[in-house]
């Protein structure tokens, strides 16, 4: 026990390091050559990796649930007190992990695919960065720290975003990116204060034993559990704030792998998983999260279904999952929610991967309608790309079959109506995925101008480690259905307390599988027709009549609504503010009091002109309405 | 005496420039004073828990000229003397013109703003408060941009105007005082002074400081006047001399009308956050940047003006912090616009862009300037506003909804504005563009390091503050009690 306190306060350690990979690549950005600042950065993550390890071992070994380690003290005022501190526990460990190691490989990744960049050393800086502030947010031991974490993934997202600063479109998705989460931010930093005021304290132990003993339903905590919600939907990019995350493509592909697919995004997800007791006490916030996460699901997987863009089906696809995660907190399944965030770290970030593998072999192109046939010129790429497909799509053994399997059956215990729409979002995902698949890697090649080859190994190492991982990645949470022992769950539950107890029944579960299994197939066998056997490919945007499709090609508007209900308005209201309140109204009432002033001023002058009889008149009128006025009183 | 000292190294080592013409000599003298001055008073602040140094002015108007300080105090006098040596190392350039009497006019400057820092004595107070205008106005008036003249008269008038009502407002209470009157302000916290009185006279006091601050709708001055202003000259005002509205106003309206606070409280809260949104939104489409820095000043200062009112713990910690935080922000946010225009040779905003390319190690110093400007955490601008928003909420959850809206559009102007000084592509005018000079690291990277170290570790600062507050709590407690019965 003993030993283990003495390791854990080492956890320091596990943000320190790509700390410090930031400082070296940022500070000597102009000395390092070739791919020095990658290897450097790459290496800082590893290590970072290996100690998150490290504390897993030393977590499970130890048997102890949870140990915090404070650094310092950060802000105290009065009686509110907030320690610089870490959270070990289950729930932590898992997610340092997921970080660490998907974030090494796609350093490493990196180092092949910005290979040649120009400004390639403060790729890896910002990298290292983002890496650090996303381990502060799942190590913080309070929401404050959280919260440190929380804005600045949301800052290193914006960077890298606009990565490419010289394209005037990046940057306005850059900017984006960053105001919509400040939206939800806001919300996340009220629940913080109010969190505070009702428990006088925003530590994650002292908050979560006391919410233990209050009750289902206090307006306080549905409140406070609401306003961060508003947080998780900007972070997690669920309707109404999932606009940025598509326009969040314009990054580098690595980047939307690490911070748009496995990490940031899933943070929100984190946050509500690891406030499970004070979420459990608010139903009403449980039941606008399924609303809010289902329609999000459903939502982006159809707009999934007309983009051409690689990279952006890709991050429908994301926002969609996202949304399955978001059912399975409402539902009270956090620990499957946790499970999914952690099988869709990998395949998604395999998918967003190998999408870059194809954009690297492509010359940069990003339309699947120009790919095709790539099967057998980018092997690697191809399986483990298939792979990942087969993970998403929920295919048995994939581990996309386990986790979402597990939010399906949670569904159905809620509510057949949910299994139903859920289960329809998963076919639709299915088939975009599918599609994507037929439409790069089938066929023959429909762009001639390019010769693609498969990428060098630096880059094709991380994808085969990552389809073991989307391969066998379910096996960690093996239901007792098939014998397992929920073990990924289990180990969870030593955070998180689930919302929901009930079990079904196998026969029930069985029926579900196997039909769902059977839809799915029909799925695949339905885009292989279209798409292989008769290569339908999909016309250019805007020559489609139909009213439905075209609205799906258009994400059904919804960026030019809220450019034309918000963006526009806050201009408006802008020079409204400035051309009419201040400039016609408030420093002209100001000037107006001076121009009075000098006309007062006028006035008086012209009793002043060295008229001598007029001076005579007013002292004698003066002196008679004295005595007057004496005489009188 | 060591108060004595602090007060004077200014204004003697500036009339001392007065007679010598080198300007190399000129400003390493006005530079040694200024950092001889900041070492003296972070001594001070160390080491000395009071001082005071008064002498009897012959009771003219029962003055005394007497000089102490509290907490309070101390931020601002620390405020000040950090500042100015930058603000004077800012002006460690090429040019020539008439670098004695400037560098005479900040440093009077800045002994009028330590005067009205230090002051025990209403009318002491008001004698500084006034003697930090004339310095203030030649320094606008010689060295300002274009319209000077009459944006310069304007600014003067009516900050001239605001103070008269502050002189009637200390007469008033003079002859309230018991005894052989006086304008102590320990006489003047003394005295309780009818409740329907105190509702009228908050007015009276308080104008002078909201114009100051300034506060919506008495702001019109100063977006033209910041504008207008030269490098140094907008350093000062928006760093120091906004900071002397807040302080007059925890100084005389607290402690002297404690019942027309509370009386008042509510609308000019909601005053204030007014101001906050409406600048906010105004400064998006500025396409002048000092102009937008301008009115971004304006909405924060309006959100720790609106912090004052809250009357709580968190909120006045929180508002003495960000009278550092802002302080050092603004002034390295200027400084910045100062190099930019420079190089641009513009102040407008669609005849920037692409800046980055050339300047890419100025483009990194900004962003991080623009950060704490944003109040991201672990920059001094997170620590001091989420405290000021923590107190809002105490007071009512929508106070903190509107005062937390500078989060969001501080975010969508700062970042605008920054993408379109920087960002974009190459920019044929600024191919030959030099990026920062030794000089300019010189006044940035310590101004980022405050930035940057004190959202790491507020702590000293929030230390300093917590004797403040707890004094400015004990001057509320009567009040509190008294505004039970008020209400009745």
């Amino acid at each position: 026990m003993v030993a283990l306190n003495s390791y854990i306060t080492l956890s320091w350690l596990v943000p320190a390091f790509p700390l410090l990979g930031f400082l070296i690549t940022g500070m000597a950005k102009n000395r390092l050559k070739n791919n020095q600042a990658g290897i450097i950065a790459s290496i800082l993550v590893s290590l970072s990796f290996l100690m998150s390890a490290f504390l897993f071992f030393a977590l499970r070994s130890s048997g102890q649930e949870s140990a915090t380690v404070t650094l310092f003290n950060w802000i105290a005022a009065g009686d509110l007190k907030i320690p610089f501190a870490f959270l070990i526990d289950n729930l932590s460990v898992t997610m340092m992990l997921i970080v660490t190691g998907v974030g090494a490989l796609i350093h490493i990744y990196s180092i092949g695919y910005m290979h040649g960049d120009d400004r390639v050393n403060s790729f890896f800086a910002q990298m290292n960065l983002f890496t650090f502030s996303m381990l502060l947010l799942v190590m913080g031991a309070n929401y404050l720290i959280l919260f440190i974490g929380w804005e600045g993934v949301g800052f290193c997202s914006y960077l890298l975003i606009g990565f490419w600063f010289k394209n005037p479109a990046f940057n306005y998705a850059a900017r984006k990116a960053f105001v919509m989460n400040r939206i939800g931010d806001l919300g996340f930093i009220l629940g913080i204060i109010l969190l505070f005021f009702t428990f006088k304290s925003v530590g994650f132990t002292e908050v979560f034993s006391q919410a233990t003993s209050m009750h289902s339903g206090t307006p306080l905590v549905t409140l406070i559990t609401i306003l961060l919600l508003v947080g998780a939907v900007g972070k997690s990019a669920q309707i109404p704030l999932y606009t940025w995350l598509p326009d969040a493509m314009a990054g580098p592909t690595p980047v939307s792998a690490l911070i748009h697919a496995a990490t940031m995004v899933t943070a929100g997800i984190y946050m509500i998983a690891r406030s499970s007791i004070l979420y459990n006490l608010a139903p009403l916030t449980m039941n606008i999260m399924i609303i809010l996460g289902l329609a999000t699901a459903i939502f982006a997987a159809v707009i999934g279904l007309r983009q051409n863009d690689i990279k952006k089906v890709l991050a429908y696809s994301t926002v969609s999952q996202l949304g399955y995660m978001f059912l399975a907190l409402g539902l009270g399944a956090y620990s499957s929610a946790v499970f999914h965030l952690t099988t869709h770290a990998f395949f998604k970030a395999l998918l967003f991967l190998g999408a870059g593998s194809i954009i690297h072999a492509m010359g940069g192109e990003q339309d699947i309608r120009k790919m095709g046939g790539l099967r057998k010129k980018m092997p690697v790429t191809y399986f483990t790309f298939l792979a990942a497909t087969l993970a998403i799509s929920g295919i048995p053994p994939f581990s996309g079959f386990f986790s979402k399997d597990l939010i399906l059956s949670k569904a159905f215990e809620n509510n057949p109506l949910l299994y139903i729409l859920a289960l329809g979002g998963a076919l639709i995902t299915c088939f975009y995925m599918f599609r994507l698949l037929y439409l790069v890697f089938f066929g023959s090649q429909r762009l001639s101008t390019v010769h693609p080859h498969e990428s060098p190994r630096v880059m094709t190492f991380p994808l085969i480690i990552l389809s073991i991982l989307s391969v066998f990645g379910g096996f960690l949470n093996i239901p007792s259905l098939f014998g397992g022992d929920s073990r990924f769950g289990e180990f969870l539950n030593k955070s998180i307390i689930s919302g929901i107890t009930e079990e079904l029944g196998s026969a029930t579960e069985i029926g579900l599988i196997v039909s769902s299994l059977i839809l799915l197939g029909l799925v695949i066998l339905y885009a292989y027709r279209i798409y292989v056997k008769k290569a339908d490919i999909p016309v250019a945007d805007g020559v489609s009549t139909n009213i439905f499709s075209k609205a799906i090609e258009n994400k059904f508007y919804v960026d030019e609504i809220y450019s034309a209900v918000i963006e526009k308005p806050f201009g408006s209201l802008s020079d409204f503010f400035f051309n009419k309140v201040e400039n016609k109204v408030l420093d002209p009432a100001v000037d107006e009091v001076g121009i009075l002033t000098s006309k007062l001023g006028n006035l008086v002058r012209k009793l002043q002109q060295g008229n001598m009889s007029f001076y005579l008149f007013a002292m004698v009128a003066g002196i008679l309405l004295f005595i007057i006025f004496i005489l009188i009183v | 005496m060591i108060l004595l000292i602090i007060l004077l190294i200014p204004i003697i080592t500036g009339l001392f420039l007065l007679v010598l013409r080198d300007p190399a000599t000129v400003r390493i003298i006005a530079l040694t004073s200024a950092i001889v001055n900041l070492l003296i008073t972070l001594g001070l602040i160390i080491s000395v828990p009071s001082a005071s140094y008064s002498v009897n002015w012959d009771n003219f108007m029962g003055t005394q000229f007497s000089l102490g300080f509290d907490g309070i105090s101390l931020i601002m006098l620390l405020l000040t003397n950090l500042l100015f040596p930058f603000i004077i190392l800012s002006g460690f350039t090429r040019s020539h013109v008439q670098i004695p009497v400037l560098n005479f006019l900040i440093l009077f400057t800045q002994s009028a703003l330590i005067g009205v820092f230090l002051a025990q004595n209403a009318f002491l107070f008001y004698i500084f408060w006034e003697l930090t205008l004339i310095p203030v106005y030649f320094i606008l008036l010689l060295w300002g941009g274009e319209n000077r003249r009459a944006i310069t008269l304007k600014f003067f008038i009516y900050t001239l105007t605001g103070s008269l009502f502050l002189l009637f407002g200390i007469i008033f209470l003079f002859q309230l005082t018991p005894g052989l009157h006086t304008t102590d302000f320990s006489a003047f916290n003394q005295l309780h002074i009818a409740a329907h009185t105190q509702t009228w006279l908050f007015w009276v006091l308080f104008i002078a400081f909201a114009i100051k601050m300034p506060v919506f709708p008495f702001h019109t001055w100063q977006p033209s006047t910041y504008t207008m202003a030269s490098k140094q000259g907008v350093m000062i005002l928006a760093g120091v001399l906004t900071k002397m509205g807040i302080y007059g106003a925890l100084r005389f309206l607290f402690p002297i009308v404690p019942q027309g606070v509370i009386y008042w409280q509510n609308t000019v809260i909601i005053m204030c956050l007014i101001g906050v949104v409406y600048a906010s939104v105004i400064a998006f489409r500025q396409t002048n940047i000092k102009k937008l820095i301008a009115f971004s000043s304006m909405a924060h200062i309006s959100l720790m003006a609106a912090a004052m009112f809250t009357l709580n713990y968190y909120s006045t910690q929180g508002l003495l912090f960000q009278v550092i935080s802002h302080g050092v922000t603004i002034v390295a946010l200027f400084y910045m616009v100062h190099l930019i225009q420079e190089r641009t040779s513009t102040l407008e905003l669609p005849h920037m862009g692409g800046l980055k390319l050339a300047a890419p190690n100025m483009a990194i110093l900004l962003l991080i300037i623009v950060l704490g400007s944003i109040a991201l955490p672990l920059t001094s601008g997170f620590v001091g506003e989420f405290l000021i928003i923590m107190g809002l909420a105490k007071l009512s959850i929508w106070f903190a909804v509107f005062g937390g809206t500078t989060m969001i559009l501080g975010a969508v102007y700062m970042l605008y504005a920054y993408q379109r000084i920087m960002l974009g592509d190459k920019n044929p005018a600024l191919a030959k563009v030099k990026d920062i000079r030794t000089l300019d690291y010189f006044i940035l990277i310590p101004l980022i390091a405050i930035i940057i170290i004190l959202g790491i570790f507020p702590q000293p600062i929030l230390n300093l503050v917590e004797v403040s507050v707890n004094s400015m709590q004990k001057l509320l407690i009567p009040a509190n009690e008294v505004v039970t019965l008020f209400v009745r």
